[in-house]
């Protein structure tokens, strides 16, 4: 295959020729094989004299480049912009951070760093005569559909917020409660499976007692979190524990048994994570609140961590502070306990005063929520990752703060971690712009630095289709592996683990990888 | 599957020490899927002793190369020329591979270079679990489907033995009692009248213990007349 | 003890890797320059069969640099990293030769120190423990 390459020299202004002898690194690459232009630039970022480099690699019949500067997202937009416009395949344009890596930490060692500059421009340029122009391609979107599971406050909001994008909601709502949201809700219904990639995706979902199919584009998990379930050491162990939810409910109607009511921050404080949830606060300080103006006798404590009244809701912890609900704080050294004797006495150290109380319970409530059992249903029917504490995974955070690992699919609300309904209602809007833009696009693009199968090679040993964390991988018509490119993130882990060798990453092959570097090793300083 | 594990790198490492030029031979088959010699483990085993042949300053010619299926000698005599043309020749395949080209090339020297273990099944990816040991006789439609030759230390073939508790073998306090697993599956089964039914003493003659085996299918059998030429049958 | 210079390989992921790379520079740290970085885009990429070619083809020490493995941009890029370095620190042990040449370390964008520190540690290893073959450089 034809190598004819441009070198680019940048000064970096003037940075490079302090320390990089920039004539010595040109005349290396002018008498290196295949390069058939050299040029030396003042400074590549400022776009001027980008004209001259294409006219020059018009001239020359360049077909790739290599180009020492900085880090490659400084430079490339406009520099892949130029080289386009000279017919050269952007994958073969190859952006060498000297600054970084030689220029700036090897200042004070001019010798070596200068045979450091030229062991890598060797280097860049063994690559480069190994590289392939590479094409990415595109496909429509099967649907325009939004699907978001759970009619909740979260999921209610990502459905307002992604209708703006002129894309069709379907809220999935496992109860009949009656939901005011654009697009469809669907009652009775829950997600039970799912196939595809992140604009092409196949669901299978239960809707009664009948199962049925829905494509979505995108997919918004806003399921919630577990309202009715109490978890924990102490939960457990003493007598009267209700959950918040429940305890409102009861409240409005009347139905609270009397007695003392403790409302606590954790169902386990003595355990390793303390998680203090924005949630309990807003609800917590209102339901103490109604509680002691319905009923002044009753002792009301609030015994907690870590205050975390966000806002506004500062007011009700003054209001309540005033009309006589007490207010207990604990520290990790002194837990809150109840005695396995006497479960109905709680024991707490409040560190304000350095006074033990026993406190003789009628109800402890529990105002934290752990996470949802929809979630393992959830992560099985998508095949997503969950979090150690039960919630959905989310995806790194570069990804965004309501991705999950696998593209298409966003997480908001209490089915993340548990959380206030203001910040679930704000969540659920961010994750129905994302998958709303998301589908308003039409279009998936794809390809590149994709993973591809030697379909002779492969053992059909699964490996692959077990390691990859986004179903690229799968066993095709000839019982051999494919990779569906549509869902392939150029990552290579497949290709670094499959036992027969059978998958290259392009871009990024063993040899391509090998070659540079033997070349990085061969240079002598 | 057929499980192999490679042998320990310093075994393999004073095996070929003496000699002069090496070729090791894997195998696409079951030995790729259990991860112990297909191309990626050749391939890091002849980087692995060129590193302590540096470091030894030991002048040793190493190669590698992979076969489809190394039992079988049509696969085998692709690769014929790297075989004869070397000193010694390491088989990545399982026994049968190393036996295959020991008794194609019985004048050439081949060495195992892995150990060849069981019959097993992968319990995730990774993980390898001993599932059948080729008993000859298969009485798995009584148990359940479970194996109580293989999976039971002892090989008992009507209930635990006394040691069995909570469950848990008392020869390898890790392993679950093969007939706690087979109560537990006759009895989602409907079937526990199973377990009371006495399964007689095992003629082990068609196990290894009678020796070698041969299986055959005569109608699959090349007669005289198809038989091409004199090469590999 | 014989002025040798070292020769170190880094394989750096695409993202937090040379982000660890690009923050070190910035901030104005000198750095040794006997390593010499290698650009994958994930650590998961990287297999044991390039460490072994490395070491093979003159490498004294060779590292691999990844995400944080809770926020590898790829979900379980660095953890795959991990246990290919692994398998190789093992297969070295069991010839013989320092387990300690090849190291796995991962890094956050945000991190300017970690860099120097990992060639502060790899260029120390090369430098006490020689090229592998003895040779004199």
């Amino acid at each position: 295959m034809k190598s004819n390459i441009q070198v680019l020299l940048c000064k970096c202004c003037t940075e490079m020729p302090k320390v990089i002898n920039i004539e010595r690194l040109a005349k290396l690459a002018s008498e290196s094989g295949n390069v058939l232009s050299v040029m030396i630039l003042d400074g590549l970022c400022d776009g001027k004299e980008l004209g001259d480099v294409v006219t020059e690699a018009k001239m020359k019949e360049i077909d790739r480049a290599v180009v020492l500067a900085c880090q490659k997202k400084d430079v490339s937009p406009a520099v892949f912009k130029a080289y386009k416009r000279a017919g050269v395949n952007p994958y073969l344009v190859e952006i060498i951070n000297l600054r970084e890596e030689v220029v700036l930490p090897n200042a004070s060692d001019k010798d070596r760093a200068q045979a450091k500059a030229e062991n890598k421009l060797l280097a860049a340029l063994a690559r480069s005569r190994l590289l392939q122009p590479l094409e990415r391609s595109s496909e429509e979107m099967k649907t325009r559909n939004v699907v978001i599971v759970g009619g909740g406050v979260a999921g209610q909001a990502a459905a307002r917020e992604a209708a703006k994008y002129g894309v069709h909601t379907i809220i999935l709502e496992k109860s009949a409660k009656s939901i005011i949201a654009p697009g469809v809700v669907m009652p009775h219904a829950t997600l039970v499976g799912g196939k595809g990639y992140g604009g092409s995706f196949e669901l299978k979902i239960k809707v009664g007692e009948s199962f049925e199919s829905l494509g979505a584009a995108s997919v918004v998990i806003a399921s919630g979190g577990g309202w009715t379930t109490l978890k924990g050491s102490l939960a457990k162990a003493v007598r009267g524990a209700m959950p918040l939810y429940e305890f409102h409910q009861k409240l409005l109607a009347n139905q609270i048994p009397a007695g003392t009511v403790v409302f606590m921050d954790s169902p386990d404080p003595a355990g390793k994570t303390l998680r203090v949830q924005d949630y309990a606060w807003e609800e917590t300080l209102e339901t103490a609140l109604e509680l002691k103006k319905r009923r002044p006798d009753t002792a009301v404590y609030v015994i907690f961590q870590e205050m975390r009244a966000t806002g506004l809701s500062e007011l009700a912890y003054k209001e309540a502070a005033e009309i006589g609900v007490a207010f207990i704080r604990y520290d990790k050294g002194a837990t809150p306990k109840v005695d396995p004797k006497d479960p109905a006495v709680l024991t707490v150290k409040d560190l304000s005063y350095g006074e033990v109380l026993k406190i003789r319970l009628g109800t402890m409530v529990f105002a934290s929520i752990p996470a949802s059992q929809d979630n393992l249903v959830i992560a099985e029917a998508l095949r997503i990752p969950m979090s150690l504490d039960g919630g959905i995974r989310r995806g790194s955070i570069q990804r965004g703060p309501l991705s999950t690992p696998k593209p298409g699919v966003f997480v908001c609300g209490s089915a993340l971690f548990p959380k206030s309904r203001e910040v679930a209602a704000a969540e659920g809007q961010a994750a129905g712009k994302l998958a709303g833009e998301f589908a308003a696009q039409g279009v998936i693009e794809f390809g590149g630095i994709v993973a591809q199968v030697t379909p002779e090679k492969c053992s059909a040993c699964l490996t692959c289709i077990r390691t990859c964390p986004y179903e690229a991988p799968c066993i095709g018509n000839a019982t051999k592996a494919e990779i569906r490119v549509q869902a392939c993130q150029g990552c290579g882990m497949c290709v670094g683990i499959c036992p027969s060798k059978a998958i290259e990453l392009h871009h990024y092959t063993d040899e391509q990888l090998m070659t540079e570097s033997k070349t990085l090793l061969g240079g002598d300083f | 599957m057929i499980v192999a594990k490679r042998k320990a790198l310093n075994e393999i490492a004073e095996m070929l020490a003496p000699y002069k030029k090496v070729t090791v031979i894997g195998c696409r088959s079951c030995v790729a899927i259990c991860l112990a010699g297909g191309e990626k483990e050749v391939k890091m085993l002849v980087s692995a002793l060129k590193v302590k042949n540096k470091k030894e300053g030991r002048k040793q010619q190493i190669e590698g190369t992979v076969v489809e299926r190394q039992c079988e000698k049509e696969w085998v005599q692709e690769i014929e020329d790297q075989i004869l043309d070397s000193d010694v020749t390491l088989s990545m395949a399982c026994s049968l591979g190393a036996q295959t080209i020991g008794d194609m090339y019985p004048k050439h020297l081949t060495f195992p270079g892995l150990n060849t273990g069981m019959f097993g099944v992968p319990e995730e990816q990774g993980v390898w679990s001993e599932k059948c040991v080729g008993c000859g006789n298969c009485i798995i439609h009584t148990t359940g489907g479970i194996c109580p030759i293989a999976r039971c230390a002892k090989s008992m073939l009507n209930g635990p033995c006394g040691g069995s508790a909570n469950r848990k073998c008392e020869v390898n306090l890790e392993v679950e009692c093969a007939w706690a697993a087979i109560y537990d599956r006759l009895k989602i089964q409907n079937r526990l009248d199973l377990i009371e039914s006495v399964i007689q003493a095992k003629d082990w003659s068609a196990s290894h213990s009678g020796g070698r085996r041969v299986f055959v299918r005569e109608d699959a059998k090349l007669t005289p007349h198809q038989k091409k030429g004199k090469g590999v049958q | 003890m014989p002025q040798t210079k070292p020769k170190v390989i880094g394989f750096c992921c695409e993202r937090h890797g040379m982000d660890a790379v690009v923050l070190a520079a910035r901030s104005g740290k000198q750095l040794d320059a006997s390593v010499r970085l290698l650009q994958v885009p994930c650590t998961g990429r990287v297999d044991g069969l390039h460490i072994l070619k490395a070491l093979e083809d003159g490498a004294d020490a060779v590292f691999v640099l990844g995400c944080l493995e809770k926020n590898c941009y790829y979900d379980t890029g660095s953890i795959e990293g991990r246990k290919r370095v692994g398998y190789v620190k093992q297969m070295l042990a069991e010839l013989g030769i320092e387990k300690e040449r090849v190291e796995m370390f991962n890094a956050a964008s945000s991190n300017s120190w970690i860099f120097p520190e990992i060639v502060a540690k790899m260029v120390d290893v090369a430098r006490k423990l020689g090229p592998i073959g003895g040779e004199k450089r």
